[in-house]
């Protein structure tokens, strides 16, 4: 069963979307530390779209989907913005990141840290970034 | 977001209170760099009413370590739940020498006196 949260491109929805995120991980099974690393790297994706892909625009919407399928919990954000390709990414060093006294980069790091699979899926009109974490070898402390 | 300041002796103690995500982390950054210019330094966050940070709030940190670094400053940091510990911890952010990981309030002056 596929859970679905449509939001504005608004900051302010963030911790509506980490609330829906945290629910549906409780529905399926899925606790403790896990739960709270795989809420982070969503609300990081949806933030990173929102800021970048659409500049914060109150009238675009992104759309997260969550579902459980054999032993991997899968998150999807549905964007029609213009997709970023987070898969291909490199996360920087910290110590580069420090020194440019950035706070950019910081956001995908958390993401490829936390995630098992991360996908860029081209469709007609839209993307969807895919991002899943297999929960047999996952720790759920 | 609402964040409380307390000056101690050789540093100031900021308690802000909220989730540290993209949204609310604006004004924690506004507050930090409004200490870096009246010359303060040593900056004590209390950080049992923050039950959620994200790489925005974490950025706050990262983006001024080189100017702390550069004026002989330090973050001192307690308080934290063992849930936001973990993302500091996933980044490597506790490895970090003038960025310090406490547990309690108690060990926090003897970490500015060094």
């Amino acid at each position: 069963m596929k859970a679905y949260l449509r939001v504005r491109c608004n900051k302010e929805f963030l911790s509506t979307i980490r609330d829906f995120v945290r629910s549906k991980l409780e529905e399926f099974e899925v606790y403790g530390a896990t739960s709270s690393q795989i809420v982070l790297a969503v609300d990081e994706a949806c933030a990173n779209c929102m800021i970048h892909q659409h500049q914060c625009d109150n009238y675009s919407t992104i759309e997260i989907a969550i579902y459980r399928e054999h032993g991997v919990l899968y998150t999807e954000i549905k964007d029609t913005g213009k997709a970023f390709p987070i898969h291909e990414y490199r996360p920087q060093q910290l110590n580069d990141i420090v020194r440019k006294k950035g706070k950019g980069g910081l956001g995908i790091n958390l993401i490829h840290r936390i995630m098992d699979e991360i996908k860029v899926e081209e469709r007609r009109d839209h993307f969807i970034y895919r991002l899943g974490k297999h929960l047999d070898t996952a720790t759920q402390a | 977001m609402d964040i409380n300041e307390t000056l101690h002796g050789n540093y100031v103690t900021l308690s802000p209170v909220g989730d540290l995500d993209a949204n609310s982390s604006v004004h924690f950054d506004q507050k930090i760099s409004e200490l870096f210019a009246s010359g303060q330094y040593n900056i004590h966050v209390d950080g049992s009413s923050v039950p959620y940070i994200s790489s925005a709030g974490l950025g706050v940190f990262v983006s001024h370590l080189e100017d702390l670094t550069a004026y002989g400053g330090k973050f001192v940091i307690s308080g934290l739940s063992d849930t936001v510990t973990d993302v500091f911890r996933i980044l490597g952010l506790d490895q970090l020498s003038n960025l310090v990981v406490v547990k309690s309030d108690s060990e926090v002056p003897s970490q500015f006196d060094s």
